[in-house]
């Protein structure tokens, strides 16, 4: 509207004309925008709800993009726990069943499964969202394990799971193969086990004898030593003497000495000689034999699930720890690796922190949710480390304990894969994973709802409806025509026309 | 008495007809002239002896409502003066854009927020990271576009200041030089008439540009005064003066010390050589003059500062650190021990006393000035209200700030430096004090380890809020706010906060968020949302509501004041047009009757001249 200067021809009558031309031209661009003002202060009182509406929606889209994001991603993960507890479960049964049946590599069917599974967790372990690790933690960009060659042949100068467990045999049998036991006599009618001060081999968990007359002596000293003496009198037959040990797995073994008269002691007898001083010297003789062998197998196969679980307890701030050595066999000690020589299974990040809150986000104004995972969570560690353990043993055919070190080995994975009460689960992780995801569903109905109604308001504020304008303006149509007739016939009926 | 007087009788009407002919030429032909008053012509009889023998035409009279006229300029001023500032909210309106387009602050700021969150569903994703710069980018350079769209408007202002000036001064001269004309002309004198038409032209220019009182003297002399009183013209005029400035930035801004203006004074010069600060005296009411002034040193201003004070919230939100104090004790005293280290020009630290006979608590802000032109700061360089500000040159380190301190508030507090922080104590078994806390506030570095970072620059220095003589970091920072460049030449700074942080790691991405839509911070109230006792302390969406939703309301009200004026000032017209302007239907009504009067006449010197002839023959 301008201002007319006095005298002006831009009448009244006729600025009003130009003002409803105006508005008629607004009315217009209403009707094809649908939007009821190109400016805030058209927008009347409600233009600051325009803006907080606005902002609104604009966040609920972004929170729905970032929930198509997780939620593609939890599903991801989701089916990959799936495959991973399938992988499990299915190994754990072919263990009871497996036959001994190394081929000239040493691999056992079993054991060759267990690599292909192995193969297939650590595939599964990298697994890729776009191109996030989904297991790596906030490491999202990097791999979240190493792949199977790496993991258990090694990889150039870093060791691998094999020679860690060999290494760790090694100190573990020690240079006598007794465990690191010294089996020796005491006095003329005793026997005494001490082990020695490395963390390796056999420890004395007890002794215990049913012959009544004999002496024992628990675990006691450092290194500690325990003892059985028959005194003067003999055993008699049929009497036991039974030694346990822990091992380095925190199983227990105990080997058991029946008295026989046979001058030929089988395995796990020893004879009672004509003096109590001779019988225990058959004693020590068969305790020796006896030791030996549950060293070669039962120890070897503890030593390979302690190994194997130092190895996948590792992460960048946590190298695996090693035998000190070589030798090994005389080993006193473990040192820890370092990223140079020891390959270091997981590579992604790793902090003291709940794996779930390496990634989260905000998918509500007022809800965070974690859903952060790690290849090194317990549970999933736990079943990678025990699939680990089975396929890096080898057993030779010619090997006589062989067969019993493979039992003694799938004995211990069955039992391990079976998850002990107390110890995560792959289960656990998934059941975590879907209450989460149940929270974004519900939060994702939420929003559309929510993104509806104020899509609606916001409509109401700024937009116009059809009807409304249309009406308008075929009010202001009818309006402005009739001005505009009028006005011309205002304007003819000047006296100028009359005068002739 | 004869026929020979009778023929100079009708020869008198011919000649009055005619004149009343030309006057109703003149009116039609000036129908349409702006300022024309309908003229209207008084005839008088010339009578010798008692008896009317002739015709003569007395005056050319104007016909003028003058109680309409005086309202109608009283009127011209307060429309002029809605008008233009309606149109020029108007256009500030555009700057915020259209409400429903991509294009407006909202939009773009809302577009930024959704890139940070989808930054932080995959912090390690290159393409997020850049999303998210690439919509900071566009969020500054829309602040700084709009400011220069302010500014623009400014300088428009300033440039119409100067040209309505030149307008006022021309009719001001124009009215002068008329009424020393009018002094000695006749009151029947036709160009008279035509001289005081074109003097209320130019009162009425006038009336457009300013408010003013029309003073009626003798002998057709009118003075002219502004509405605050001051003479601008009589028989001599006054003349304004504006020095008006090529370019106008946000920093350019009016003060009544003329070293410290940046934009053109306007001044009144009298006819006597005195000046009279107009701007300063708040002489200006209404008019063009006052809209301009009003947008310029107002309107606009608070404008700007809205702005800067988003781009300001945006950028300190992000680069602020808070660190707390630790609480000492040294028998007899106790207090607290504050790291200060690292404060940037601006940064501050704060710390709280009770005075424990009153029991009212001190809180002390302490910020740090490089610019001792500055010094000392005003209570209110800092945004709380209920805090004691004190500006330090602080180039002296911990054990000068402590000696500075302690110079002021000795006896009550107690500062030293420990060597590694400001140690502030009570003082002792006096017993009169407690101290109660400390903080610091200092801006981050893009490594600092902490969530916090300088997402935004002033230009390629960072924002801390520094106040220099030329006032504070935030005047006009806007117009300058600009995407951190190292952070542009390395975009995973966004996520990594030190060497060690993971690339996935999602706590800086939603630091930032949360800071941006959920964290509250003060807004001064020198953007005209809350109080000086109250500040507006909310979310930076939320100040952008309340900015946008101010901003259009007042553009608003201007436009529905300027309406209401606008129907005041039509009628006032319409009744001066129908009172003043020429009507063609009487002007050619008035031609019929001139028309027949003329015929009369001549008819009746037709008959003087046939009693003539017959005269002669008969003799």
């Amino acid at each position: 509207m301008t201002v007319s200067t006095i005298g002006s021809y831009i009448l009244p009558g006729i600025q009003t004309l130009l003002d409803t031309r105006t508005r008629l031209d607004d009315l217009q661009r209403q009707l094809a925008t649908g939007q009821k003002s190109t400016t805030y202060s058209g927008l009347g009182v409600d233009r600051g709800l325009a803006v907080s509406l606005n902002a609104q929606l604009q966040a609920i889209g972004g929170f729905d993009e970032a929930i198509k994001q997780i939620s593609t991603r939890l599903s991801i993960v989701q089916t990959t726990l799936g495959r991973m507890s399938d992988v499990g479960r299915d190994l754990k049964t072919a263990t009871s069943t497996a036959p001994f049946d190394p081929d000239t590599a040493g691999q056992t069917t079993l054991q060759k499964t267990a690599s292909s599974d192995l193969g297939e967790l650590l595939g599964l372990l990298n697994t890729q969202v776009g191109d996030q690790y989904v297991f790596s933690g906030r490491d999202s960009d990097k791999p979240a394990v190493e792949t199977v060659d790496h993991v258990l042949n090694g990889d150039g100068q870093r060791a691998g799971l094999k020679q860690l467990i060999s290494e760790r045999g090694q100190a573990d049998l020690g240079s006598g193969g007794l465990g690191r036991l010294a089996i020796s006599a005491l006095g003329a009618t005793g026997v005494q086990v001490q082990q020695d001060a490395s963390p390796f081999g056999f420890k004395l968990a007890g002794i215990s004898t049913t012959t009544a007359s004999a002496t024992t002596a628990a675990p006691s000293g450092a290194p500690p030593t325990m003892s059985i003496d028959f005194g003067a009198t003999n055993p008699n037959v049929g009497d036991t003497v039974t030694f346990s040990y822990s091992l380095p797995d925190g199983s227990t073994e105990s080997v058991t000495l029946t008295a026989t008269n046979s001058t030929t002691p089988g395995p796990n007898e020893f004879t009672i000689g004509a003096t109590s001083d001779l019988t225990a010297a058959s004693l020590q003789t068969q305790l020796t034999a006896a030791t030996g062998k549950l060293a070669k197998t039962a120890l070897m196969a503890a030593s390979a699930v302690k190994t194997s679980s130092e190895f996948f307890a590792a992460d960048v701030d946590h190298p695996p720890l090693r035998v000190d050595g070589p030798p090994f066999d005389t080993a006193t000690g473990q040192v820890s690796g370092t990223a140079a020589n020891t390959v270091i299974w997981y590579s992604g990040e790793a902090s003291a922190d709940p794996a779930r809150s390496s990634a989260v986000a905000r998918i509500d104004s007022g809800l965070v949710v974690s859903y952060g995972t790690r290849a090194n969570e317990q549970g999933i560690q736990w079943l990678v480390q025990n699939v680990a353990t089975l396929a890096a043993m080898t057993f030779s055919p010619t090997d006589a304990d062989g067969q019993a070190r493979s039992q003694a080995l799938n004995d211990r994975l069955r039992s391990n894969l079976d998850v002990p009460a107390g110890t995560q689960k792959v289960e656990n992780i998934q059941a975590e994973i879907a209450a989460t995801q149940n929270a974004i569903k519900g939060t994702s109905d939420r929003h559309q709802q929510l993104s509806a109604t104020l899509s609606d308001f916001l409509n109401q504020v700024k937009g116009v409806s059809n009807e409304d304008v249309g009406a308008q303006i075929l009010a202001l149509q009818t309006r402005l025509s009739a001005s505009l007739q009028t006005t011309a016939m205002l304007y003819q009926t000047s006296l100028v026309n009359y005068l002739r | 008495m004869g026929l020979s007087q009778a023929l100079a009788t009708a020869i008198s009407g011919l000649r009055t007809t005619q004149a009343g002919m030309s006057i109703v030429a003149a009116n039609v032909a000036n129908a349409q002239t702006p300022g024309y008053v309908r003229k209207t012509l008084t005839q008088v009889t010339t009578a010798v002896g008692g008896t009317g023998v002739s015709v003569r035409v007395d005056a050319v009279a104007r016909e003028l409502d003058q109680y309409v006229q005086r309202q109608l300029q009283t009127e011209t001023s307060g429309a002029s003066y809605s008008d233009l500032r309606a149109r020029i909210y108007q256009q500030l309106q555009q700057v915020y854009g259209d409400p429903s387009s991509d294009t407006s602050l909202e939009a773009i700021f809302n577009n930024f927020t959704t890139s940070l969150q989808a930054l932080s569903a995959n912090p390690s994703d290159y393409a997020s990271r850049t999303a998210v710069l690439s919509a900071a980018q566009i969020l500054t350079s829309q602040l700084n576009g709009m400011t220069d769209q302010i500014q623009a408007l400014r300088s428009d202002a300033e440039r119409g200041l100067a040209d309505v000036t030149a307008t006022a001064n021309n009719a001001l001269q124009q009215i002068a030089s008329i009424n020393q004309k009018l002094a000695t002309a006749g009151p029947s004198d036709a160009t008279a008439a035509t001289l005081a038409d074109q003097r209320d032209y130019y009162v009425t220019q006038l009336s457009q540009i300013l408010d003013i009182r029309v003073i009626e003297g003798d002998r057709n002399q009118i003075s002219v005064f502004t509405g605050s009183g001051v003479q601008i013209v009589g028989t001599q005029a006054a003349q304004f003066s504006f020095n008006e400035q090529g370019t106008v930035t946000a920093n350019a801004l009016y003060d009544s010390d003329p070293s410290k203006s940046n934009v053109g004074a306007l001044k009144l010069v009298l006819p006597t050589g005195g000046t009279y600060d107009l701007i300063a005296n708040n002489a200006i009411r209404s008019g063009q003059m006052a809209a301009y002034l009003d947008m310029r040193d107002n309107v606009l201003v608070e404008a700007q500062t809205q702005l800067d004070n988003f781009a300001a919230a945006l950028a300190s939100s992000l680069s602020n650190v808070t660190t707390t104090g630790s609480a000492v004790s040294s028998p007899p005293q106790a207090g607290v021990d504050l790291d200060i280290s690292n404060m940037q020009d601006g940064n501050s630290f704060r710390f709280s006393y009770t005075d424990v006979l009153t029991g009212k608590v001190h809180n002390v802000s302490v910020v740090r000035v490089d610019d001792p032109r500055a010094l000392p700061l005003s209570g209110s360089a800092t945004i709380d209200p209920n805090d004691e500000v004190i500006g330090l040159d602080f180039s002296g380190g911990t054990a000068g700030i402590a000696s500075q301190l302690n110079a002021i508030y000795g006896g009550k507090l107690n500062f030293s430096d420990t060597g590694t922080a400001l140690r502030i104590l009570d003082n002792g078994t006096v017993g009169t004090t407690a101290v109660n806390g400390a903080t610091a506030t200092r801006t981050a570095s893009l490594t600092s380890g902490g969530p916090e970072l300088p997402l935004f620059t002033d230009a390629a220095k960072p924002y801390t809020g520094a106040i220099t003589q030329g006032g504070s970091q935030s005047v006009g920072f806007a117009g300058r706010i600009s995407v951190n460049l190292s952070l542009l030449a390395d975009p995973s700074k966004l996520v990594m906060m030190d060497g060690t942080t993971s690339s996935g790691d999602p706590t800086r991405p939603n630091f930032i968020y949360e800071q941006l839509m959920n964290a509250s911070h003060l807004f001064s109230p020198d953007t005209g949302i809350g109080t000086a006792a109250a500040p507006f302390n909310g979310k930076i969406t939320s100040y952008l509501r309340q900015m946008l939703s101010q901003q259009g309301q007042a553009a608003q009200n201007a436009d529905s004041i300027n309406q209401g004026q606008q129907v005041v000032y039509n009628s006032l017209a319409q009744r001066f047009n129908d009172a003043s302007g020429v009507s063609v239907d009487q002007e050619m009504a008035n031609l019929l009757n001139l028309q027949n009067a003329y015929g009369a006449n001549a008819r009746i010197m037709t008959t003087v001249r046939e009693m003539f002839q017959e005269l002669m023959q008969v003799l």
